[in-house]
This record gives structure tokens, sequence and C-alpha cells, in this order.
């Protein structure tokens, strides 16, 4: 690892707080509802960092947050989110991050909205969703079926995330495009 | 500085940090087994004793758990569904417990002494290839860029109002992110001009192994 | 770190006061090309001069050539040297050596207090964490910042996150300081403040400005045009050359 990446690393971390921190941000598709931009940000390391950067971006993050920085969307940090009944999502992000990574290189076939769309649904959903669902059942004592119930309010935001992962990417790729890695 | 520490001390501040982990992961482990609501939930309230006993500052923190309610409030409303009450006070007290007990080790315990506390626990990471001091100049980073970072989005913002005259959208996360990354670039020239790279060469960089 | 990789550190850190002998700067046939362009081409100089200006438009070469200086960009052909040091050979001394200011104090900054700072550049030449702080306390105190260790650089204004970015520089007492328009944006209070302190250094300054007033006390001036020197000598005479031929709409003679 060079000290470029340990850097990008870090910033990409902070990125993802600092999304997590904005005041709401208006996303038109969905009428004006506000949704915190934090799993943006984790969706983002995987596809503009690659696999492992990405997943080291959201580890570190993680990482930050638990040694007590109030980065979590919300102003919440500590070990306690660590204990907390939604902390397998956290979890999840690590390796979502990390799936959305190996999607973008799986796809560099597809067009570029494509590719980010399928690897943030996959990696920044489904992965994530595959950790946090069952740490739920886990952790609050519920069937797995009453898990995926209670998990189901927030896949419409998050695959609004997901369009808006497509979206970034496509409009960052084109004034920038060395900065996703794998499409320079 | 953005830290969820408590700055006026308590005598929980003077218990080492490592202690107050190891109690953490103990306690965490030993509630494992323990089904019965009655022990969770007097637990819970001892736990939330010590918190009260801490003053007013401490009290407010108890605040923090407010973004947890509505996910407990649905875990109890599954629980009385299927079982009983019981289930659902066990639930929601184990649940309480835990975030309370982490939180008030964070409370009183600086993210560098948190830092050195773990750093036994992370030296065998050194053989998956994870350096300890990278990790620790990476979380300085953090810490450091998510102020410039959020200044840089207002800075965004507030240009994007004067001339669209809406609240700021999602157009502007692709440049700000940009802008980021090449911050990113900047970081790493003046680290590099600063010797970081010379005293740890890429080429023997321990992080370098991580797959 | 371990024992003998921290002896190694220590024995290529040597404090100076003023500097030593041996540390001319020699460009010797030095040829750069950065974006398929090329900006230097057989390049000859030799600095030793304690304070040295450099002038120039924007894209004539400054930053390069300060960034040949301390490695962080190695010429394609020909040498750079300090003393008798090659800057592709011993990249790795050159942090320690030779210190570098950037224009935006964010670049630079990497830790979220003063202290921790500017006791960085200590701890990479092999001091310990206790050694480091205690130096970098020192130091801080040394210029009329005592006090200062704990506070956060994010409440500090432009101008103390640029004297900061300095101090963390000259915490490892290297033998020179290359300045990239490290007062760009800063008022004209603190620029005079900033450059105050600098001056009374020991180190040999190399500094790139567009503030031409900032120069005139040096002891050479260079004006850079196209990475071609256009102009070497005392202040005044290469100033005024500039001076007048950016304003006369001309170009470089």
């Amino acid at each position: 690892m060079t000290v470029r990446d340990l850097v990008r690393i870090a910033l990409f971390a902070a990125i993802i707080a600092a999304l997590g921190l904005l005041p709401r941000i208006d996303i038109p598709i969905a009428a004006g509802v506000p949704i915190t931009a934090q799993t943006l940000g984790v969706m983002l390391a995987g596809v503009m960092l690659g696999a492992r950067l990405g997943a080291l971006a959201v580890l570190l993050f993680l990482f930050v947050v638990a040694l007590g920085a109030p980065l979590l969307a919300g102003g919440r940090g500590g070990l306690g989110v660590l204990f907390g009944p939604t902390a397998g999502y956290l979890i999840g992000w690590i390796a979502g991050a990390y799936v959305c990574g190996l999607l973008m290189r799986a796809l560099r076939g597809l067009p570029l909205f494509a590719a980010t769309l399928i690897a943030a649904i996959g990696g920044g959903i489904l992965v994530v969703y595959a950790f946090g669902v069952p740490w739920l059942a886990w952790k609050a004592n519920l069937s797995l079926t009453q898990a995926i119930l209670g998990g189901l309010v927030f896949v419409p935001g998050d695959l609004i995330k997901a369009v808006a992962t497509a979206f970034i990417t496509v409009a960052t790729h084109r004034s920038a495009p060395s900065l996703i890695s794998g499409r320079a | 500085m953005i830290t969820t520490y408590l700055a006026r001390r308590t005598w929980l501040h003077g218990v080492p940090a490592g202690v107050k982990l190891f109690a953490l992961a103990a306690l965490s482990f030993m509630l494992l087994p323990v089904q019965d609501w009655r022990i969770l939930a007097t637990a819970a309230m001892l736990a939330a004793l010590v918190f009260a006993a801490l003053g007013r500052e401490a009290r407010q923190r108890l605040a923090l758990i407010r973004p947890l309610l509505p996910v407990l409030a649905i875990i109890a409303a599954f629980q009385v569904m299927t079982g009983d009450w019981r289930d659902a006070v066990g639930a929601v007290a184990r649940l309480t417990l835990m975030v309370m007990l982490a939180e008030l080790v964070t409370m009183t315990t600086t993210m560098a002494a948190m830092m050195e506390a773990l750093a036994p626990v992370l030296r065998p990471l050194r053989h998956l290839g994870l350096d300890p001091r990278a990790l620790t100049l990476a979380v300085a980073l953090v810490i450091r860029f998510v102020p410039v970072l959020l200044e840089a989005w207002q800075r965004r913002a507030e240009a994007w109002r004067a001339r669209s005259g809406r609240r700021p959208a999602l157009r502007l996360v692709a440049p700000f992110v940009a802008e980021a990354l090449r911050l990113a670039d900047h970081v790493a020239e003046a680290l590099t001009a600063r010797g970081f790279a010379a005293s740890a060469r890429p080429q023997e960089h321990p992080m370098r192994k991580i797959p | 770190m371990s024992n003998a990789r921290r002896a190694m550190v220590q024995s290529s850190f040597q404090p100076s006061s003023g500097h030593p002998p041996d540390d001319t700067i020699r460009f010797d046939a030095v040829s750069l090309a950065r974006g398929g362009r090329s900006l230097f081409a057989g390049l000859n100089l030799t600095l030793d001069e304690h304070r040295i200006g450099l002038i120039g438009a924007n894209g004539s070469g400054k930053s390069s050539l300060l960034r040949l200086i301390n490695g962080l960009l190695l010429p394609d052909a020909g040498k750079v040297r300090i003393g008798g040091r090659d800057t592709v050979r011993d990249r790795d001394e050159l942090p320690g050596r030779i210190g570098f200011v950037f224009q935006n104090p964010d670049h630079q900054i990497i830790f979220p207090t003063v202290g921790e700072e500017v006791a960085f550049g200590l701890t990479l030449r092999g001091l310990t964490k206790g050694e480091a702080a205690e130096q970098a306390r020192a130091l801080l105190a040394a210029h009329g910042c005592a006090g200062w260790e704990d506070r956060a650089v994010q409440e500090l204004s432009e101008g103390q996150k640029q004297l900061v970015c300095i101090l963390a520089v000259i915490a490892p007492q290297p033998g020179a300081l290359l300045l990239d328009e490290c007062f760009a944006s800063l008022d004209l209070r603190a620029r005079a403040d900033l450059m105050a302190r600098l001056m009374a250094l020991p180190q040999r300054l190399i500094m790139a400005s567009h503030d031409l007033d900032l120069l005139a006390s040096f002891d050479r001036v260079i004006w850079l045009d196209g990475g071609r020197v256009c102009g070497d000598g005392a202040p005044a005479e290469i100033i005024a050359a500039y001076r007048a031929a950016m304003t006369n709409g001309g170009g470089a003679p």
C-alpha cells in the first residue's frame, strides 16, 4: 500500500462521515423525502476506490466511530453502536463496500451507469442486509422473518441511494475518469 | 474537537482504559446466556443509575440512545406479538444495557487512551499486514478532515444556493467527492515531503500485504 | 520501530544551526517533462545563498523546481544534488534535511491537534512519542505559542495554521526550507508576521512567491519563465525587470 492509498482510505472514511453529518440533502426523485447519505458513502467507497481500499475505508470509518467520534448519521458514536441491534448493518457495510468493488470490476463490460447500479444494489443493499438482518434477529431474539420485515422499511431509501450512486459515479467519471478505479 | 468524550472528570475517567474495555467485553460475554428478564432489567436499571451518578452532563448523554428508540419499539412489538411481554422486556433491557455500558466507557475515555489500550490487541494484526503506525495516522487523518470536508461542502452549498435559490441537491455530491479525492492527493504529497514514505517505504510497507 | 532502524533514522538526521557547508543545491543538466509537456530542458543551477526567491508566472516551473529539490519530483535526465547527495539515490534522507511548506495549510496539516502535528516529524525521525511531545512543546513555547499543544487545528486562523505548518516542518531541524506560495491565502498582517519569523530562522529559505515585496531583502532572486532562468541576481534588479516585463504587456526577454 502506498502513502496515496493510505490517504485515500482516510479521506474516503471522512467522506462517509461528512455525508452522514450533512444537513439533509434533497433528492428530487424521492419528491423531497429526506434521507441520510451515509450509506451512499459506503456504496461510493466500493465503487470509486475498488474492493480492497473501499472496504478498508469503511473499516477505518467504523473504527474511528468505535473509538468515540460521533460520526454516524445523527451524531452517534462510541462503542455503544457496536452493541446496538443494528450493528450488523454496520459490519455489513465493510463487506458491502468490498462486494461493490468486486462487482464493478466484474462488470467492466457493461455501461458505467448499469454496472454501478448493479454493484450498488448487490454490494450496498443485498450484502449489507445479509449481515444486518440475521444480526438483528440474533440480538433482538426475533425470528428471521420478523427481522426481514423490520428491514424492509429501509429498502426504498437504499434503492434511491443505489440510483444516486450510479448518477454520481457517471458524473464523476465524466469530469475525472481517473478517480474511479478500474474505469480510467 | 468532535468527540462524545465527557470533558468534566468523573471517577470513571480515572479507571484505566484497558480495564474498562476488558470489563465491557467480559460483561457482554457473561450476559449472553442470561435469559431472565428480571436480571436483565435490573442490570439495565443499575447501568442507568451509574449514568445518573456521573452528573448532569452524563445524564444528558443518555439522549444518545434516543435514535435507538424506534428500533427498540419495533422489536418490542414483534416480541409481544409472538411471545409475551417478558420476552419483550428482556430483549429491550439487554440491548439498552449493553449500549449504555459501552457508552459509559466511551464517555470517560479519550480516543488517544482508547488507541493506546487497543495497541496490544492490534499488535498481532501486524502479522496480517496491518501497520499500527499507519492506523494511528489514518485515524488522525479522518478526525482532521471531517471538519475540512464539511466546510468544503458548506462552500459548495452556498454557491449553489446563491445561484439556484434552492436547497443543496445530490448534484453537489459528485464534485464534492472529486474534490475530496484531489485533496487526498495533495495530502499524500505533503506527507511524502515530510518523510512518511521514507520511513515506511512502499516496498517494505507492512500494510502492503493486506489481501 | 526496531532499534537498528531507529538508530539508522537518527544517524541520517543531523540537527543544524545555520547550514553545513556541504549543502549546496546543484541542478546538473536537469530535464523534466510533466503531462507530456517538457518543463525543464538541461537546466543548470547552483543554489547556495541563504535566502533565495523564485518568481515567475503560473506554470513557469517554480513549484516543479522546488519539488525537484526535495525529491517529490525526480528528474527525467540530469541530476539534482544537495551537498553530495543525489535526490534519486538518497531520496529517503531528503525529508529530514529539507522541509517543504505548501500553499494550503489544509493540505499539509495531518493531525487534529497542534501538538500532534508538530511532534509528527520528530517521531518519523525516530524519537519516542514522549520525547517528540516534549520537543514539540518546547518549540511551540520558543516561538511564542506556549500552550498550543492541545488546540484544535480547526479553530486556528489561516495565519496560525500556516505558522503551525512551518513549526511542524522545522521541528526536525532541516537545513533548508522550501516554501511554495505559502502566503497566498493570508492577510497582510499574517504575511508580515510570518515573514519576520521566517527571516529569523537559521535555515536556508527557497521561496516561490507572487508577492514580490516579500523578496526584497533576499540574497538572490531567480525569475523563471517556461522552465528557463530568465533573470538571476540581486532582488532589486531582477524584480524591477520582472515587473516591467509583466506590466508593459511584454513577455520575458
